[in-house]
């Protein structure tokens, strides 16, 4: 090898490690720095805001065992992730499988279905706000004109967090969909002619040939929502701030609550620590079940 | 070539990354000197001649809790151009949106503001960053309702309150008349509540209303109740809570006030889920009698009804025993940061609002009385409940002085879970003293 083609080799690599550095930086500075500082603070009893605080070891860990409310907001962050994901795939599919075929208004369907996910999380959950809430709200209007009672649809926990994992799912679901109609396209028409031949229905052409090789973008759909559920956060405050009570709290707003109201930063971070675990843990574990049953094409 | 290009584009990389490190590092003078250097020596020297006048003048900023188009921002702003005018002093009025979690960050880093206001927390909160000012000539002459709201256990104080709020029970008096009820026959808990039946009977009103996705409004109601249970004559609750202890039997007696209340009916239908501008709205139209908040309701609510008739009456003892009172508190106040380079232009701007003449003034935007004796405020539609309710006695904002920094949210978050039936009485009351015990210690 010449020592002028060496020089090129080194320098290219010199670009690679120049082209990424901004952005190491970037992360090192506002993820990795304030990841580790969480870490740290989840070991002391600091408030948030005071100069003075202690090292108290595993104790925040160890409160977090037996904290009842952290336990609710725990089973409402695995509805809204699992629920929301579970929703968002059906309907994400649907939307795909029907909206593949081209008819008149297909394109605008599928402008209509993607359209809540450009909207800001906090703006949706105000918007469906007004329509839950008892006086004024629109579901109520029409009860009324109906001539049935109001309802105020918010003010039971199971029922709040069961009615967010809804309007999560219905802002999102076009993502699953835009995922799912690039997944189809991706399947080569010959195995439908083919299947067609051999006399297999729509459905067993589904179950058969579509279902398996759209395994790759299911993947990535479960992925990506059920990280998103995981940790969502703006449509609960805008819904219901939490309550009522602590009733809808997801870990997210939990960890928010407790660093800045009830000043128990050590605690919180001990909290957000576990959030970005049970996370890592349940994207880890979707991956790997995902991997085993890959079909290739 | 190719590889010239590639040096080249690598060089231009590096200096971008360099000039960026270095240019977040540089301070203001850097910056201003490389500039200099690029202008004329005529700019130059008109430039240093103006910059050294500009060194000359002290600028101090000056944070506050309040929205940018709120009255009391603006009195604050021109408040502060008349001082500059005498004092040559630039003082800059900041409304920081989201005020709290904001100020929390900055006493984290120990970079704050010259001065800010204390929202009902100079000494529990802030004291730790601010100047004890019980030195100053208008310390002298506080309002009895408000000293020992700002002073700490030690005789500091931290603050200089603009104006003091005083506040009872909103009411909306068409609505109480219509019900046939007088407000001053009400003394106690079993009394009020005899009146919130007879509003429910002979109205359409909701007899008192919460808006409780807004959860402070629930934490509001039990603050106000939670004085007349737990700082009695006929218990030791309150030095118990001072020590330390928080008694749960006390607070179950809270608990199980509010859950009845709210079991008989006598809150709106939305209590739950409707907001704070839901309950101001709904008593400047009459569709509420009582609001438990402060005395803020009424200006709220007249922006809805400017015709409505409002007032505001003392909170019931809860033992016949006690007798009613009125909750005081600090609303419009500033502490200077202990820190700060510009301690002297930052008590100045103090004694300059303490005048009579500006305090007045800025107490009479929010309606409430001033913060010092020597100044009077005109208190609007409110100045008659002002003046009959002058002898009753008041108690400071019952978590403010009792509870921890950090059990507002909790006192919120479990009130909404007990009516939500979310919680029963004595787990909301086990939640309280949980968290009382871990923010305490």
């Amino acid at each position: 090898m010449s020592e002028s083609r060496k020089t090129n080799i080194i320098n290219e690599k010199n670009m690679i490690n120049i082209m990424y550095l901004p952005a190491l930086i970037l992360f090192c500075i506002f993820v990795f720095y304030p990841f580790v500082s969480g870490i740290r603070i989840s070991f002391t009893n600091w408030n948030g805001f005071s100069q003075n605080f202690e090292y108290i070891g595993w104790l925040n860990y160890k409160n977090l065992l037996h904290d009842e409310i952290l336990q609710l907001a725990l089973k409402n962050t695995l509805i809204y992730g699992i629920g929301s994901t579970i929703l968002q795939q059906m309907l994400g599919l649907f939307y795909a499988v029907f909206l593949d075929k081209k008819f008149i208004g297909s394109k605008t369907t599928r402008t209509v279905v993607y359209l809540p996910v450009l909207i800001a999380a906090v703006i949706m959950g105000y918007m469906w706000y007004f329509i839950f809430q008892y006086n004024s709200g629109a579901l109520n209007d029409v009860l009324r004109v109906l001539g049935l009672e109001s309802v105020d649809w918010l003010a039971k926990g199971n029922q709040a967090v069961w009615i967010i994992t809804l309007v999560n799912t219905i802002q999102y679901t076009g993502v699953s969909m835009v995922i799912y109609l690039a997944g189809l396209q991706n399947i080569p028409k010959m195995y439908y002619e083919a299947a067609q031949i051999d006399g297999a229905g729509p459905i067993s052409q589904f179950f058969k040939i579509t279902l398996p090789l759209l395994y790759p973008a299911i993947v990535t759909s479960v992925t990506l929502n059920l990280i998103g559920g995981l940790k969502l956060f703006d449509v609960i405050k805008a819904l219901t701030n939490g309550g009522p009570g602590y009733s809808s709290h997801s870990i997210s707003t939990l960890v928010d609550h407790t660093y800045f109201k009830t000043q128990a930063a050590g605690y919180s971070s001990a909290m957000g620590v576990i959030l970005f675990l049970i996370i890592m843990g349940v994207a880890l574990l979707t991956i790997k079940i995902f991997d085993k049953n890959e079909v290739d094409m | 070539m190719k590889g010239f290009i590639k040096k080249i584009v690598t060089c231009c990389l590096i200096s971008i990354l360099a000039t960026g490190i270095i240019g977040c590092s540089s301070d203001t003078a850097d910056t201003t000197q490389n500039q200099g250097e690029k202008e004329s020596p005529q700019t130059k020297e008109k430039d240093s001649s103006k910059d050294s006048k500009k060194d000359k003048k002290v600028s101090i900023d000056v944070a506050v809790n309040f929205g940018i188009d709120d009255q009391i921002t603006i009195g604050l702003e021109e408040v502060a151009k008349g001082f500059e005018e005498e004092t040559d002093i630039e003082a800059n009025i900041i409304s920081l949106p989201d005020y709290e979690p904001v100020m929390k960050a900055k006493m984290a880093a120990n970079e704050l503001p010259d001065m800010w206001s204390t929202h009902g927390w100079s000494v529990l909160r802030y004291s730790e960053y601010l100047t004890p000012l019980e030195d100053q000539e208008w310390a002298k002459v506080l309002h009895p309702a408000i000293e020992p709201v700002i002073t700490d256990e030690a005789g500091h104080i931290y603050v200089l309150p603009i104006d003091v709020d005083v506040a009872g029970i909103a009411y909306n008096k068409d609505v109480v008349e219509q019900a046939g009820i007088d407000v001053d026959s009400i003394t106690t808990w079993d009394d009020f509540q005899k009146a919130c039946a007879s509003i429910k009977e002979n109205t359409d009103a909701a007899p008192i209303s919460l808006g409780g996705k807004d959860n402070w409004t629930v934490g509001n109601f039990l603050d106000w109740v939670g004085p007349a249970v737990m700082l009695t004559t006929t218990q030791d609750y309150d030095q118990q809570l001072l020590d330390g202890n928080f008694n749960s039997e006390g607070w179950n007696e809270v608990n199980a006030l509010f859950e009845n209340m709210y079991d008989a009916g006598y809150f709106n239908a939305d209590a739950l889920t409707g907001t704070y501008s839901d309950v101001a709205r709904m008593l400047g139209t009459g569709e509420t009698a009582f609001g438990l908040y402060g005395n803020y309701i009424i200006s709220e609510a007249l922006s809805y009804n400017p015709d409505a008739n409002l007032g505001f009456m003392p909170v019931p003892a809860y033992y016949s025993e006690d007798t009613p009172f009125l909750i005081s508190g600090e609303r419009t106040t500033l502490g200077i940061w202990k820190d700060t380079e510009n301690k002297e232009a930052c008590l100045e701007f103090l004694s300059y609002i303490a005048r009579p003449e500006v305090m007045s003034k800025l107490a009479t935007i929010s309606g409430v009385p001033a913060g010092l004796t020597t100044a009077e405020s005109d208190t609007g539609i409110l100045k008659e409940d002002y003046a009959k309710h002058q002898e009753v006695p008041s108690v400071p904002y019952f978590d403010r002085v009792y509870l921890p920094s950090g059990m507002w949210d909790t006192m919120c978050a479990t009130g909404s879970a007990l009516i939500a039936d979310e919680m029963t009485i004595e787990e909301a009351t086990a939640k309280m003293k949980e968290d009382f015990d871990k923010l305490y210690n």
